[in-house]
């Protein structure tokens, strides 16, 4: 068992436009051996409706254990918006979030630090590579500790 | 091109100083040697002049002598015959004493004439001999009588002068001695009259001459001046162009740095919207592969478990399927994007005209060809009396407005009756237009966002590719102008288009 079965199971929310790009993670997370439950969410409004609360509060999650993987270029918002929405939330500021994008520019990922991003992985184009990192991610996924939300 | 173009202004206005430079320096030698020319024909000709004056005060001293000489010679000759007659009829003997003193007084007065006449002509020395010959006869005819009077003769000395010798001679030597006196006269006349008209045109000369060097140094002073202010005007020009080319280049430095940024970010953009689909290609093709050799290893086995056959059978039913729909969109997406990015690329090459065209007329086109979409969300549209026309590229033109519009009418709120007001303003040569709706309006954060290519804000309930407003900016910047928006998340949006009125005609660019 690993600790994200533990006491409170942890739920992956999943932030990705890409039709596609979700279903390749996907399956190489589950490739991993982690069966975590995935909430996909296409836009960044509908992403926030679900970790925030249609009250945008943030308590409706209060008690739950989550784990983000965030695109950053996302159709309606910018990802670090979202981002930044989530660490500035008293009840989701500990929600690790994964940034997961195939933006490389320096800046951004800097950006993404200092607004306490966890992880910022890009996605390589080459398959392989980009198999081997979702799939070590989701080997680090199922071995990390997850605090539920306050 | 146009850095060069202002180098080769100052480099035509250096040209013009230095041949200017070079024209002073032939003109001022130029004058300058008129003006030794004229000082050295004054000089020459004044001493002509007083050469011409000194001769003839000479000739007028000459000929006072030749005038006295031959008084003398006339008055001695009339003493000496005075003297003869008194002693013929006094016979007595004081009456000689004048007559030896005449004699003598003849004597040396034809002398001096000679002397004073020595290097006269011919003319002068042929009469003086006469005048000689004449005396010499008179007083040989005055001494004989004498001697016979002497001699007590004096009936004798009577008769000689009664034949009337003496008396004839006397008039002949006194009419040559007139002549002489009257030609001395002429000459005198002549040569006073000569040296008057010498002295007039020496005034003249001096006058003259006087009045031109004067006249050259005004020119000179004249051009002196001239090319100082064309000096001065020449340095002005040259530190204007000088200004204007700083300004220049401040201003195209900061429009390449915005067109820079521009090209930065669209690259980043196309890299990135152009690698996500291509992911999806690789991975999926890896899908695929799997899918395959699932279903390889499945038919090639004899005895297959029944996982190999549920696993075969899923590769082949939902695995290979799903990957070839996904590489198909995903293909789909990039071919999308390529003509988007094509498309924009071949308007930003596109040559803009510039012509009138009246903002009215083509806003109220571009209303026509939404009819149907107003008409559908019931918005009511609000024109102004009138509108400036500017001077542009009518497609770009109606492609802005066009665009800004069927934003308003798209991103309408339906939960209000929809209001688009559309005003404009002229001022400083620029023409402002502000397209203001009550729709549904854009966040803060995504303001800046909504211009950029493929990118779209707020809720994705409508559909669009994300191209018309970075078109619509990339449109408007290339003909001088820019466009702004103000927005108030939930209530509506201004967009802002600013242009001149007079589009600039900036070289194409290579890219929107």
């Amino acid at each position: 068992m690993s600790p994200m079965d533990a006491a409170h199971p942890v739920s992956i929310v999943m932030v990705e436009d890409d039709d596609g790009h979700a279903r390749l993670i996907e399956r190489n997370i589950r490739r991993a051996g982690v069966n975590n439950h995935i909430d996909r969410f296409a836009n960044g409004n509908a992403a926030l409706d679900h970790l925030l609360g249609s009250d945008r509060s943030g308590s409706s999650n209060a008690g739950r254990a989550m784990l983000v993987l965030l695109d950053l270029n996302l159709p309606d918002m910018r990802g670090v918006d979202i981002l930044a929405e989530i660490k500035s939330n008293p009840h989701l500021r500990r929600v690790p979030v994964v940034i997961l994008t195939t933006t490389d520019d320096e800046r951004e990922i800097e950006r993404c630090y200092d607004l306490g991003a966890n992880v910022y992985i890009t996605k390589p184009v080459n398959y392989d590579s980009f198999a081997a990192a979702i799939q070590q991610l989701g080997l680090f996924v199922s071995v990390m500790q997850v605090p539920a939300a306050d | 091109m146009w850095r060069f173009i202002a180098y080769q202004q100052l480099y035509e206005e250096i040209g013009r100083i230095a041949m200017h430079q070079s024209g002073l320096a032939r003109k001022t030698l130029l004058l300058f040697s008129a003006g030794a020319a004229t000082l050295l024909a004054i000089v020459v000709l004044t001493l002509l002049l007083v050469s011409t004056f000194r001769a003839s005060t000479e000739t007028v001293g000459q000929e006072r002598e030749v005038r006295k000489s031959a008084a003398d010679i006339r008055l001695a000759l009339t003493d000496a015959e005075s003297a003869q007659r008194g002693f013929i009829l006094t016979k007595r003997a004081p009456y000689l004493e004048p007559y030896t003193d005449a004699h003598r007084r003849v004597g040396e007065a034809i002398a001096k004439l000679r002397a004073t006449l020595d290097d006269a002509g011919a003319d002068e020395r042929s009469a003086i001999d006469t005048v000689d010959k004449l005396a010499q006869a008179k007083l040989a005819e005055l001494d004989e009588t004498l001697q016979l009077a002497k001699a007590g003769d004096f009936g004798a000395a009577a008769a000689i002068v009664n034949s009337d010798r003496g008396k004839l001679l006397m008039e002949d030597a006194r009419a040559q001695l007139t002549g002489l006196i009257d030609r001395s006269e002429r000459v005198v006349v002549d040569n006073i009259a000569a040296s008057d008209q010498a002295g007039d045109r020496l005034v003249w000369v001096s006058t003259i001459g006087g009045l031109a060097i004067l006249a050259f140094a005004m020119l000179a002073t004249s051009i002196v001046a001239d090319n100082t202010r064309g000096l001065r005007a020449a340095r002005n020009e040259v530190e204007n162009l000088n200004r204007s080319l700083e300004e220049r280049v401040q201003e195209r430095t900061a429009d390449l740095r915005r067109s820079n940024e521009e090209i930065q970010r669209f690259a980043y953009v196309v890299s990135h919207d152009l690698r996500a689909p291509l992911v999806n290609v690789m991975g999926f093709t890896s899908e695929l592969e799997t899918a395959a050799a699932t279903l390889a290893k499945y038919f090639s086995s004899a005895d297959a478990s029944p996982d190999l056959a549920a696993a075969a059978h899923a590769s082949a039913t939902l695995d290979i399927p799903e990957s070839v729909g996904f590489i198909r969109s995903s293909t789909t997406k990039m071919d999308g994007l390529i003509a988007a990015i094509l498309k924009l690329s071949r308007e930003g090459r596109r040559e803009l005209a510039r012509e009138r065209v009246p903002l009215a007329d083509l806003v109220a086109a571009n209303i026509s060809a939404l009819a149907h979409q107003i008409e559908t969300s019931g918005a009511e549209i609000e024109l102004p009396d009138e509108m400036p026309s500017v001077v542009g590229d009518r497609t770009a033109l109606s492609q802005i407005f066009g665009n800004i519009l069927d934003n308003a009418v798209k991103y309408l709120d339906p939960k209000r009756p929809g209001k688009i007001r559309i005003t404009s303003e002229e001022a400083g040569g620029r023409v402002r237009v502000r397209i203001a709706d009550n729709g549904r309006g854009i966040e803060n954060k995504d303001v800046e966002r909504v211009f950029e290519l493929f990118r779209r804000a707020g809720p994705q309930d409508r559909p669009g590719d994300g191209v018309g407003l970075a078109h619509v900016r990339a449109l408007v910047r290339r003909m001088g102008g820019d466009v702004t928006l103000k927005s108030q998340y939930g209530q509506g949006t201004t967009f802002e288009v600013d242009l001149p009125k007079k589009a600039v005609t900036k070289p194409k660019e290579e890219k929107i």
